[in-house]
């Protein structure tokens, strides 16, 4: 189980912005860095911590940061 | 005038593998199950090597009938353990007349997340699992002459794609490591070549089209002039470079990639 925050912290690193900047809401559309690199390195991170390979159209059809969240369901806990 | 002997000594090579015992890796899905049921029908004696039981299983029942044999084994668990495990083989069957490797992982990563354990995973499974299993091959008692090994490569160890650094590193590596073989094992009649096909539809391929996502994936079947590849197309490039056909070739690529490199 990944807490929220961690998780968001995770799509940080990706996108090399600062730790904690990451609300949730912000559209993926509006991050510089998210890109379809980003897209594989999110991929890669979901794998190694749960062991799931994510369709990457599943992630482009995704508006927001806390979208790419629901995409993992109860995987991510809200707290 | 030529002798009987002489003419024959110079008429073409066969492509027959029959009385040939080989061992194929990653026999229980891909490329590495559509290389043992063709060598099976070009009368070879498989061991087919591979890590899930029912998709090997799969594999034995798809070959035509002939004395094979099939292990369950993950390569990279302990690679110190390979050249033993190889001799093992060679003592219940007899010696080997051939190595095909097909056994390997794919690894689309950025180099931003890359990390000593992705890293280590991969070079241990496609490349240093590969030469151990060649060290066992090598070893007096366990093969016989002629031998042929064929290591599977990939366009990636020629050509560069974004996120493709580790499985590029690991099939380049293969390719230069079956050069350095070629010519340490020439002495004992080995050879060693590698094929180096392009996208083909496979198991493996299917995660590829998962992570890339349609559009990017179309993109790169549109860089291959003859389209996606499917096993049986890399098969015949398999089998000839087992074959007496290839007694002279040592120590080459050969890209089976439907012109996706040409460009």
């Amino acid at each position: 189980m990944m807490n929220i925050k961690k998780f968001r912290n995770e799509i940080e690193n990706i996108i090399e912005c600062k730790v904690g900047s990451l609300h949730g809401g912000e559209m993926l559309s509006e991050l510089e860095d998210w890109d379809s690199l980003a897209v594989l390195a999110f991929i890669a991170m979901i794998d190694k911590n749960f062991g799931i390979i994510l369709d990457a159209e599943k992630i482009t059809n995704c508006k927001t940061v806390d979208d790419l969240g629901a995409l993992l369901g109860d995987l991510i806990s809200r707290k | 005038m030529e002798t009987l002997s002489a003419v024959n000594s110079n008429s073409v090579p066969s492509l027959s593998l029959v009385g040939r015992r080989i061992v194929v890796t990653g026999a229980s899905s891909g490329i590495g199950r559509a290389t043992a049921v063709a060598l099976s029908q070009l009368g070879a004696s498989v061991i087919a090597v591979g890590r899930n039981p029912a998709r090997l299983n799969q594999t034995m029942i798809t070959m035509q009938p002939g004395g094979h044999s099939s292990y369950l084994l993950d390569l990279a668990e302990d690679i110190d353990a390979l050249p033993g495990v190889v001799s093992e083989w060679a003592r219940n069957h007899g010696p080997f007349s051939g190595l095909v490797h097909c056994a390997g992982i794919e690894m689309t990563l950025p180099v931003r997340q890359m990390d000593a354990v992705s890293l280590n995973k991969i070079m241990r499974v496609n490349t240093g699992a590969a030469l151990m299993l060649v060290k066992g091959m090598c070893q007096k008692g366990n093969y016989d002459r002629p031998c042929s090994v064929v290591m599977i490569s990939s366009v990636a160890a020629l050509t560069g794609q974004p996120a493709h650094s580790a499985y590029s590193a690991s099939k380049g590596a293969l390719s230069a490591m079956s050069r350095s073989l070629a010519m340490e094992l020439a002495r004992k009649h080995i050879r060693v070549n590698t094929v180096c096909p392009g996208q083909v539809a496979t198991e493996m391929d299917e995660t590829v089209r998962a992570k890339l996502g349609s559009e990017k994936y179309e993109s790169i079947i549109a860089a291959h002039p003859l389209g996606l590849g499917r096993p049986i197309d890399v098969v015949g490039a398999i089998a000839f470079l087992l074959s007496d056909a290839s007694s002279w070739i040592t120590g080459t690529d050969l890209i089976v990639d439907g012109g996706f490199t040409a460009q």
